[in-house]
């Protein structure tokens, strides 16, 4: 039981880091970035070659410095041209993209799975009461921990921060108020961006890469963002570990119906609180 | 009047059609764009009354082409009921699915309609015992269906003939639901939601109608594909599907009721066209969401009756 309920974490986490990119887009931008589950796809592949020739911690490394520069190419080519456009443009623009993006990656890297190692010094597993379980998870739960931390205090205690919190609630004001939401806005993409990358990069040791491989990962963090009430990061991240727990026991339990198990909880919560779990901004 | 008459003879046209292209292959092509012509109808018909996106009407599309294979199959209901069923069920679903879903406004209103899509991709993909995974179900039909002998439906000529008349009905009947009080109670709880409740109008059932309407029109598409394929894979229910239909809404354009079925058209001209390329096709179908979005907004039938309307202008 233990192990299943790490397992959920694992994946808990590994959507957290996904979603609070989209809510941090949304925040600002007022849209939802569909191309989000390609960035973590190619965050995974930049990680795979990378790792081939330096090393886990370089293809890591390596996969969130491209990862953010893409984000803010994102933002600078097309969030901020279509900004006064209604919504649904951008969302049209970005659902273009992940069709462009994965078709990309099945031309650079094929369509037969790819496989990554993880790094020497966090291969093997530890005894948890009378089981085993992989080191390599742990270091995954680790990491959306601090990831989960450090962005909460940046958020709440940085002047930044502060200003991406205020933007949650009404870009407009916050507009007005004087903070240069355009140059705010590139920094958050590219932050977004960058996450989707780590996370990609971090869950390539898990999973075998394929160019679809952000598919399912992207549904689960809508239904996180959405079910956690759009715009809100406390609310992404209990949605994120309910979410993770039930996808992990569905695998095991109900594999045939795993897929439906999150949607099933999203339809119960939005007719229970039609806004979402927490409001925007908190 | 003037409108029975316009549609009557689209459909007589159509119908003659078959005579005039002796080539099998440009009918088979045809037949498979005025399928798609009909889901594209769907969902261009959701933008224009709901102003709403959907990213995941292959999922209704689908899940009609999955329960009539199944159902003829496993021999569940006479064909009959199975194709009753086929298009009422995603119905009732979309129209649940919107109550739920349609107090969020449109962005979270379509991020979840891809959700919905892609949990019945995945169910299908993992449901081996059922839906036989990435392998598809080659779906048993029987010989007679609605009175008709089973190669009416599997022959491209014939079939071409059946979609189209279903085509030609589904825009009769959307133009005169547009004409109507209840098509104009929509247009204006599109433009404006909360004005519509304050003149006392309940906003969230007409706006679930609209989105279960256009998840009954995928659906009868899906029908109507998995009657003429014979088989059904996983791809009927995927993104790239949603997407295409999207694209076809977009290029088409929403404003008139006819735009997505035009646009359904000429992106099988494209992809005829695109040749070698048809490996990178996800690729151009993504670009061309991209360009047609961004610069004819309008798309084909707004570029059309834009261009009437100018010249229309110079004449008088």
């Amino acid at each position: 039981m233990l192990i299943q309920i790490l397992n959920g974490l694992v994946y808990g986490g590994l959507l957290y880091v996904l979603a609070v990119g989209l809510v941090l887009i949304f925040g600002l931008r007022r849209v939802v970035n569909f191309a989000h589950g390609s960035l973590f796809m190619i965050g995974a592949y930049v990680g795979y070659t990378v790792t081939a020739v330096a090393g886990f911690w370089a293809g890591l490394i390596a996969s969130v410095c491209v990862l953010t520069a893409i984000g803010a190419a994102l933002d600078r080519f097309v969030f901020r041209p279509l900004q006064d456009e209604d919504p649904i443009v951008t969302m049209l623009v970005t659902f273009g993209l992940l069709l462009v993006l994965e078709d990309a990656a099945r031309t650079i890297w094929g369509k037969e799975f790819l496989t990554v190692q993880p790094p020497a010094i966090l291969s093997g597993v530890v005894h948890l009461a009378g089981t085993s379980f992989p080191v390599y998870r742990l270091a995954v739960i680790g990491a959306a921990i601090l990831v989960a931390g450090g962005l909460s205090l940046w958020l709440r205690f940085s002047r930044v921060g502060l200003y991406v919190r205020a933007s949650s609630v009404d870009p407009l004001t916050t507009g007005m108020q004087g903070v240069d939401t355009d140059r705010l806005s590139a920094m958050v993409v590219a932050i977004g961006a960058g996450l989707a990358g780590l996370s990609g990069t971090i869950s390539a040791p898990l999973v075998a890469l394929s160019p679809s491989m952000g598919g399912s990962i992207l549904i689960d963090s809508f239904v996180v963002v959405v079910t956690g009430g759009l715009g809100s990061f406390t609310g992404a991240f209990i949605a994120a570990m309910v979410i993770g727990q039930l996808h992990n026991l569905g695998v095991v339990f109900v594999p045939a119906a795993a897929s439906m198990i999150p949607l099933v909880l999203m339809v119960l919560v939005l007719i229970w609180r039609p806004g979402g779990l927490v409001k925007a901004g908190a | 009047m003037i409108r029975i008459a316009v549609f009557l003879i689209a459909g007589a046209a159509g119908a003659l059609l078959p005579n005039l292209f002796g080539s099998p292959l440009l009918l088979t092509l045809l037949t498979q764009a005025v399928i798609s012509a009909i889901l594209a109808t769907g969902v261009g018909f959701l933008v224009r009354q709901n102003g709403l996106v959907s990213f995941g009407h292959a999922g209704f599309f689908g899940l009609g082409a999955y329960i009539v294979a199944l159902s003829a199959t496993n021999a569940w209901m006479p064909i009959g009921a199975t194709l009753v069923v086929a298009i009422l069920a995603p119905t009732v679903l979309a129209l649940l699915l919107g109550a739920a879903m349609l107090r969020l406004g449109g962005v979270a209103f379509s991020m979840l309609t891809l959700a919905v899509a892609q949990a019945f991709y995945e169910l299908a993909l993992r449901w081996r015992s059922l839906a036989n995974g990435d392998d598809g179900i080659a779906a048993q039909l029987p010989d007679r269906i609605l009175g008709l002998d089973i190669s009416v439906f599997q022959q491209a000529g014939s079939m071409f003939v059946v979609c189209w008349i279903v085509l030609v009905l589904v825009l009769f009947g959307l133009s005169v639901l547009i004409a109507s009080p209840f098509g104009t109670l929509t247009l204006a709880i599109r433009e404006n939601e909360e004005r519509a409740r304050f003149i006392g109008y309940g906003t969230i059932v007409p706006r679930a109608a609209i989105y279960a309407l256009s998840a009954a029109i995928a659906a009868l598409a899906g029908v109507l594909f998995a009657l003429y394929n014979g088989f059904v894979t996983p791809n009927v229910l995927y993104w790239g599907l949603s997407g295409e239909a999207l694209v076809m809404a977009v290029v088409g354009g929403t404003r008139a009721v006819w735009g997505p079925a035009l646009g359904a058209l000429l992106f099988f001209l494209l992809k005829n066209a695109a040749g070698d390329l048809t490996d990178h096709w996800p690729a151009i179908i993504g670009g061309t969401l991209i360009v047609v979005t961004v610069l004819l907004p309008r798309g084909a039938s707004g570029t059309i009756a834009m261009l009437m309307q100018r010249m229309g202008v110079r004449t008088a």
